[in-house]
């Protein structure tokens, strides 16, 4: 066969190789997430607008019912309509990216079915298309947050040279997030049930990283708080929260960032490693 | 069988094709090798789909899903066993009654679903593709330009100078700027094969794409296909019209229930072909 020069196809590539032609396809991933952020509110008058309202109208329903309501959303934070809004501004971000991730091999199975490329590409461009959404929505983010500073129930948010650290954080979480959106996406594509669990997963996740009131409590009451403390999703809300807002019990803290770092590494390195080891699978199903 | 009537159509007209035979690129190079090939695939979902009876399920298991005649998950075997050896510049046509295994067939040597057992073996660099669902309806023809392009490998400036020259060929105009959704079926079929044959690939698979082209259409796509053979590539055809089957093709695989029943010249084949279903058809009227 050697003077025939064939190759045998249908077989997964070394990671190596793999890892190559990923970057190779780099282009691909940034028209895939460029089409997959406009044509998300494609069919609705406002368009785009909606990725700016939805946010905001979510935030603003936690803050209205955990903040006023409940207050719990209230105990050991200076200014609960910034910690909310910060909160779920950025877990909407790792939700959508996951879900994104779970999606994304049975949304172009079109694709997946008739072009031969790195599967990899999709649930990085899933999740690099939630990005683009998010740039704006960071920017109406810090308007709240800073603005919310002026009414007299709540502490004062200060613009300081920690808020360029928010870039920092925000990359951090997006290198966390695609690994998680690669594990996710090979869970589902083989096993699609568990695309119905993930939601539920995802809530749990939400009241346990202390997106829309502080886990302080439990932290300091049990023998594991640690353990909620310093699982990635807390570290990241964390890390853009110390970035921008002035919360006494959010101080910027180099721990943390370090924690935020090997994270991202970890997860991300592994999230690869899992959805590659499943490429040759993914059309079939 | 009602269906039958569908299996051949003569909707073209073999004047449309011209007289000449399909061009022959003589050489001796394999370019493609298929071993014993079987695959399958997971269906949800599904009632009895396949081939072969239904297996008969016991109490315990209807109770576990609760009455439902049959399970959840099938597994279709849609490929089994198929060996075959291909030559550089070759037109292969590929035929078979509906659910014969041609389209799972096509993927399968286009590495895009594994095989259960067996192996493909592809030459140089295993460029392949089909033309049956590059795309994505939601978005506007220039995107899945952009998509489809990329993702057969070209870089950008690749796509870039050929954008102009596949919105040519697939004879769309200013329906580029508009979502694929609101294009006729044939205005789609023809935007894919564009795409599809932009990069020049060492393999083009086509699976029932020609049919919605009109006359002058298919006229390009078979120059198209001359041209990918010249340049050492094999062309692959799906199709049920067994007239451009014998205009395009150099050589026909006929395939039944997941394997190659016969495989040679194009006239020989079809007309064995022909008479099958003539046979299944007269069988069909005669138990009515």
């Amino acid at each position: 066969m050697a003077d025939n020069h064939l190759e045998q196809i249908g077989v997964r590539p070394p990671l190596g190789a793999y890892f190559r032609e990923m970057w190779r396809y780099r282009p691909l991933v940034q028209t895939m997430a460029i089409a997959k952020a406009e044509s998300d509110n494609q069919n609705t008058y406002l368009g785009q607008v909606w990725a700016l309202i939805s946010p905001t109208i979510n935030a603003l329903v936690y803050v209205l019912i955990f903040g006023f309501l409940l207050k719990v959303g209230r105990e050991g934070i200076d200014n609960t309509i910034a910690f909310i809004v910060v909160g779920v501004f950025m877990f909407r971000f790792f939700e959508r990216s996951v879900m994104a991730g779970a999606h994304s091999l049975q949304k172009n199975m079109n694709l997946v079915r008739s072009v031969q490329f790195p599967r990899a590409v999709l649930p990085t461009a899933g999740v690099l298309a939630e990005l683009t959404v998010l740039g704006p929505a960071l920017v109406v983010m810090c308007v709240i947050a800073y603005f919310s500073g002026f009414l007299p129930i709540a502490g004062r948010v200060t613009i300081d040279w920690y808020w360029l650290l928010l870039p920092v954080a925000v990359l951090l979480t997006w290198v966390f997030s695609t690994g998680c959106a690669f594990i996710s996406a090979r869970l589902v594509a083989q096993t699609p049930d568990i695309d119905n669990l993930l939601p539920h997963v995802i809530r749990i996740l939400m009241y346990a990283s202390g997106v829309i009131f502080s886990v302080d409590r439990f932290v300091s009451q049990f023998s594991w708080g640690w353990l909620m403390e310093y699982q990635p999703v807390a570290v990241y809300l964390y890390l853009v929260r110390s970035s921008i807002l002035n919360e006494t019990a959010y101080p910027p803290d180099a721990f943390m960032w370090l924690l935020g770092v090997i994270w991202a590494v970890l997860f991300s390195v592994v999230g690869f490693l899992f959805f590659w080891a499943g490429e040759e699978r993914y059309g079939r199903d | 069988m009602t269906d039958i009537e569908e299996e051949v159509d003569f909707e073209v007209d073999p004047e449309d094709l011209g007289d000449a035979p399909a061009l022959q690129v003589d050489s001796d190079r394999l370019s493609l090798l298929v071993n014993d090939l079987h695959v399958s695939y997971r269906v949800f979902g599904a009632k009895k789909v396949g081939h072969g009876p239904a297996r008969d399920w016991g109490l315990l298991d209807r109770l576990v899903r609760r009455g439902a005649k049959q399970p959840a998950i099938r597994e279709v075997k849609a490929v089994r066993g198929i060996t075959f050896a291909a030559n550089h510049g070759e037109a292969i046509g590929i035929i078979g009654v509906n659910g014969s295994g041609k389209s799972t067939l096509l993927r399968a040597i286009a590495g895009l679903i594994p095989p259960v057992s067996g192996t493909v073996h592809v030459a140089g660099n295993p460029a392949l593709l089909g033309v049956n669902a590059v795309l994505m309806k939601n978005l506007s023809g220039a995107r899945n330009i952009m998509i489809g392009a990329l993702a057969l490998g070209l870089s950008r400036n690749e796509v870039k100078e050929r954008f102009d020259d596949i919105v040519e060929f697939a004879e769309i105009g200013e329906f580029v700027n508009l979502p694929m959704k609101s294009y006729s079926s044939g205005m789609g079929a023809r935007l894919r094969f564009a795409i599809s044959a932009s990069a020049v690939p060492d393999i083009l698979m086509i699976d029932e794409a020609l049919s919605t082209g009109d006359a002058g259409f298919r006229a390009k796509s078979k120059a198209k296909m001359d041209e990918i053979r010249e340049s050492a590539g094999t062309v692959f055809l799906v199709s049920h019209s067994l007239a451009t089957i014998q205009s395009m093709c150099t050589r026909v695989l006929w395939i039944h229930e997941g394997k190659l029943v016969m495989d040679g010249e194009p006239r020989e084949v079809c007309g064995s072909y022909k008479q099958f279903v003539a046979d299944r058809k007269r069988h069909a009227a005669s138990q009515k």
